[in-house]
């Protein structure tokens, strides 16, 4: 705690803080109109989001209170912790709708995926910190980082999670751009990718994601299962027009006719009561934040901090883009939150913990 | 070399976070897309997933008479209905509703059990019932206020004003030709469901697009048509008839004040009657006239100029053989004017003046009349009647005296309202006004005339003539009303059988039009008695309907009379002897020459004692020779008295 000093307070970074906690209390507010219609026991949805948000700004203050370059030592013991822990998940892992994602401590639940995003960033941050290469990265260049993704990505995808694996995969693409490629890689990377991705679709995707993709695709294969959500949330969105319906009066949202409308719908129960003036102003909200982290990145002095500052961005801006592309028919319907704004502990700490490094990024900008 | 670094880093900063906004405009533009573009369509789809719409029955706005006396009337009541997603306890449930209901309770578990969202169970309850029911307060059963048609007069105008069905629409009378106007809009309950298909919460429960219909205004007089229907139906029990009719309108406007059926029925439950008894046989039904027609043979022919009112026709004595038929007069007489062949009814006389007129001018006026179309009343299913296109031998003979014609009573009494108001046909109507459901008037009905049909000389002179039908030893003297001048007809007709398509040799169609008061006619009243058993004369089955009706309604409009009353024993004879003589101008004519002393008045078709009060009153001394009714006179009427000796009235005896 020593490393609080006062000239850190001064440039403590209030936009960045600003955007977050409005986006929480709106999401807190939306939460209190999208389980309106449940019938729930014990502390209410919103109540406890409210927790969880507090919770997640304590963290978040301990992450940002302790100077990020020590992260750069301890990344790769994370890396190797974590590996550890996604593996015990697939031997003891707790079992639920076909998937095993949680690992029982005694005390609480944890979900090692979820923290893999942020392992993922500092990993790659630190590889790259140390990693020079002229004219971008070659085909060589990639294959260390690409093995260092391709461990965890695959355990996770045995889960199965395809979403947390993806963003994964999506957080370490990103960071490997801002790093530069050359031509060639990106090229030659592509011609692996299309073989590699039907051979997944052949072999390792399950049924159920299987139905997902070919349901985006095409939402009217089966109205009333998975292609339900889709359609339901389009239904909900569109049919708030541009002033929306107003706040709990949504139909398709307290008539439950949206599925898991207070986590991964969030948005289509957002949309249908404040409609696009509504949708305007939270995607511009998103859109800053995500600018922000990005110029947080560009004013670092250091790579590790700039780095870092992008993988984290990356990790906000993937989830926010494919949450909302989801709600609206854009992309297929995986299992990822809008960060902050849907109901939920695990996605809450992550995105805390990831705002905690961007504030330790950006307040120690002038440290050098 | 570092600098260059740091450079491309920025830029690359750049390009992310470029792509980055670019797919957040994407975002926008697929919110836009689906918000503001599709916005409609996926409404409609919201509003079809959870909206569940319930129609209700609309209200219909009131059928009231001319002086507002609802004939007909919407009244609230509750129905119930239930939405078994809601009921937890079917079993319980339908053991506490099977007894109320009175329904057995499996079938009750059955609905409560379905998998449908919403079930009627019971329409129209009583209030009682639905007050018991909504008390108990029981989830998933939910009560809506819904119209119910009521006809407060139970049968009175019955058949003008018809009746409705459960759908609820009209299907008779003024409830079906006016439909649209009464009906309102359909009104939907709709209830917000959520996905599981429960309705939920009763506060979202909203009434919409339901609108109270119009209200009609009739020109049926409640009072009248009460008349009307207790004379008629007097009229039929008496004569033991099989059924009667009697149409009251107001001759110079053509509004039906009055249009009665006998046996008549209870609208409030009108399924329990046959379609028979649920017609209205007054505009529906058609029939041969009879008698009735000769009058508009002879409108026709005055107004054509073929005859004159002086003419004197053969009647044959009551044998008249034309081509291979031979035509009968009941009463035998030889020689008849024009007036006497409608007093007494001559069909020899009427198809004589038939050949006169010709087929080509007989069947002009007579479509003129109204004969052979429809009078265009407001009333579902009229008939034209039938006038046949080309006539054939004896046809020309036969429709002069109302053979081989059919016509409704409607059409009878819209012709015979254009000889009463001075010759012009006015097209006959029911409805006067029409009122929004707040009451101000939306639109107002005026009487039309539709043509000129006979010049009112014409109309005055036919009118004169029909006086003498009511006067002394006329064929309706039971239609005369004391105090009044009454000119009509009476009409007594074959059956046609509809099996043979020959005249029936039993049964008969005994008639009475005519209208009052006869020098300033208000009311043209018909009354129709078919089947009548014993004496069969509309003379006397129907004449003393009409004057019933007319002597009521004459009163209750509050009408002057406009001749001396005379409370004598003997009032007919005494007030029509000077009714009788339809070749003078007018009483005050015979009263004044009398006071002259110098004028003879027409005794013609008098009685003896008629007579004799005659010269008792005027201080004439006259011979009287023979015995019955007057048929000779000199002097001719008219004409100077003489001398003592040279007046004298010969009597002939009648049938």
């Amino acid at each position: 705690m020593l490393m609080i000093d006062r000239r850190l307070l001064t440039n403590f970074d209030l936009i960045l803080a600003g955007l977050v906690i409005v986006v929480c209390l709106l999401g807190i507010m939306n939460i209190y109109s999208a389980t309106t219609p449940y019938k729930v026991i014990g502390t209410a949805y919103y109540i406890k989001q409210l927790y969880w948000m507090l919770a997640g700004i304590t963290i978040s203050m301990l992450v940002c209170s302790v100077d990020y370059h020590i992260l750069e030592d301890l990344s790769y013991w994370f890396y190797g912790f974590l590996i550890l822990l996604l593996l015990a998940v697939l031997l003891f892992g707790r079992s639920s709708m076909g998937a095993k994602r949680w690992l029982n401590l005694g005390l609480f639940n944890i979900q090692p995926s979820e923290l893999m995003k942020i392992v993922i960033i500092i990993t790659f941050a630190r590889f790259f910190n140390n990693f020079h290469s002229v004219g971008g990265l070659t085909i060589r260049d990639v294959l260390f980082p690409l093995g260092i993704l391709a461990l965890p990505a695959a355990l996770i995808m045995k889960q199965p999670d395809l979403g947390t694996a993806v963003l994964v995969i999506l957080i370490a693409t990103s960071m490997t751009f801002y790093i530069g490629l050359r031509w060639t890689t990106i090229v030659s990377f592509v011609c692996v990718t299309i073989p590699v991705i039907w051979l997944g679709w052949a072999h390792f995707l399950r049924p159920y994601q299987k139905n997902r993709v070919l349901d985006f695709l095409n939402p009217e294969r089966s109205r009333l299962g998975s292609g339900y959500h889709i359609i339901q949330s389009k239904i909900a969105v569109g049919s708030g027009g541009i002033a929306g319906k107003g706040f709990i009066k949504g139909t398709q949202s307290q008539l439950r006719f949206l599925p898991e409308q207070h986590t991964d719908f969030a948005f289509s129960v957002f949309a249908e009561e404040w409609g696009f003036v509504g949708c305007l102003l939270l995607i511009a909200i998103y859109m800053s934040l995500v600018l922000w982290g990005l110029n947080i990145a560009r004013r670092c002095n250091d790579r590790f901090g700039g780095l870092l500052a992008v993988g984290v961005t990356s990790m906000l801006f993937w989830h926010i883009v494919i949450n909302m592309g989801m709600v609206i028919g854009l992309f297929p319907v995986v299992g990822v939150p809008l960060p902050f704004f849907s109901y939920g502990g695990t996605s809450m700490i992550t995105s805390m913990v990831g705002i905690g490094l961007l504030q330790n990024v950006s307040m120690r900008r002038f440290m050098f | 070399m570092k600098d260059e670094k740091e450079k491309w880093a920025r830029v690359r900063i750049v390009i992310i976070g470029t792509i980055f906004g670019l797919m957040f405009l994407t975002v926008v533009g697929r919110v836009f897309y689906l918000q503001i573009l599709k916005h409609e369509d996926l409404v409609k789809k919201a509003d079809r997933q959870h909206q569940h719409r319930v129609e209700l029955t609309p209200a219909r706005g009131s059928i009231l008479d001319r002086n507002g006396t609802p004939l007909a009337e919407s009244i609230h009541m509750d129905s119930c209905y239930a939405e078994p997603k809601n009921i937890k306890d079917a079993d319980g449930t339908a053991a506490i509703l099977a007894p109320i209901l009175g329904v057995p309770k499996q079938e009750l578990v059955a609905k409560f059990s379905s998998n449908k969202a919403f079930t009627w169970l019971e329409r129209w309850m009583p209030p009682y019932t639905a007050l018991r029911i909504k008390n108990m307060k029981l989830p998933g059963i939910g009560f809506v206020p819904e119209s119910k048609r009521f006809y407060p007069n139970i049968e009175t105008a019955a058949h003008v004003i018809g009746f409705t069905g459960r759908d609820p629409n009209g299907l008779e009378g003024i409830e079906l030709r006016y439909d649209s106007t009464i009906l309102g809009n359909t009104g939907y309950m709709i209830t917000e469901r959520d996905a599981l298909g429960r309705n939920i919460s009763i506060m979202n429960t909203v009434f919409k697009d339901s609108s109270p219909g119009k209200n009609i205004v009739l020109t049926l007089d409640k009072t009248i048509q009460f008349i009307a229907e207790k004379e008629l139906a007097k009229a039929v029990t008496e004569s033991n008839a099989k059924n009667g009719m009697a149409l009251v309108m107001e001759s110079d406007t053509g509004k039906v004040l009055a249009m009665a059926n006998y046996p008549t029925f209870n609208p409030n439950s009108y399924s329990h009657y046959s379609l028979a008894q649920l017609r209205n046989r007054v505009v529906a039904d058609s029939f041969e006239p009879g008698s009735t027609f000769k009058v508009f043979t002879i409108a026709s022919a005055l107004d054509a100029g073929v005859i004159k009112e002086s003419d004197v026709y053969n009647c044959e004595n009551g044998n008249y053989r034309i081509a291979d038929r031979t035509i009968h007069d009941d009463h035998p007489h030889s020689r008849l004017s024009i007036s006497e062949i409608i007093k007494y009814s001559s069909n020899i006389g009427s198809a004589k003046i038939g050949f006169k007129m010709g087929e080509e001018r007989l069947s002009r006026y007579l479509r003129n009349f109204g004969f052979g179309t429809r009078t265009g009343i407001d009333l579902p299913g009229e008939s034209s009647g039938y006038m046949k296109r080309n006539w054939y031998g004896i046809d020309l003979a036969t429709i002069s005296f109302g053979q081989g014609v059919s016509l409704s009573t409607m059409q009878l009494v819209t012709a015979v309202s254009a000889i009463a108001n001075g010759g012009t046909l006015m097209k006959p109507y029911l409805v006067e006004r029409i009122l929004d459901d707040g009451g101000n008037e939306v639109q107002h009905f005026e009487p039309q005339a539709l043509r000129r049909v006979i010049s009112p000389e014409t109309a005055r002179k036919v009118s004169k003539m029909m006086e003498t039908v009511t006067g002394e030893g006329g064929t309706g003297t039971k239609a005369a009303v004391d105090g009044y001048r009454v000119a009509g007809k009476t009409g007594t007709a074959q059956k046609v059988d509809p099996v043979t398509h020959t005249y029936s040799p039993s049964k008969r169609i005994g008639s009475f039009v005519g209208f009052v008061p006869a020098d300033n006619p208000k009311l043209t009243i018909a009354v129709i008695i078919d089947e009548p058993q014993g004496v069969k004369y509309g003379g006397v089955v129907a004449a003393p309907a009409f004057k019933g009706i007319a002597q009521n309604t004459l009163a209750y409009l509050k009408i002057a009379p406009n001749m001396p009353t005379t409370k004598t024993p003997k009032p007919v004879e005494s007030k029509n002897a000077p009714a009788a003589d339809p070749e003078t101008d007018s009483d005050d004519t015979i009263d004044d020459s009398t006071n002259d002393g110098a004028v003879m008045p027409n005794f013609r078709g008098m009685s003896m004692r008629g007579v004799m009060q005659v010269m008792e009153k005027r201080g004439i001394n006259i011979r009287l020779i023979g015995s019955g009714r007057a048929t000779e006179q000199n002097p001719p009427p008219g004409h100077a008295i003489k001398g003592t000796g040279a007046v004298w009235i010969k009597f002939t005896p009648s049938a």
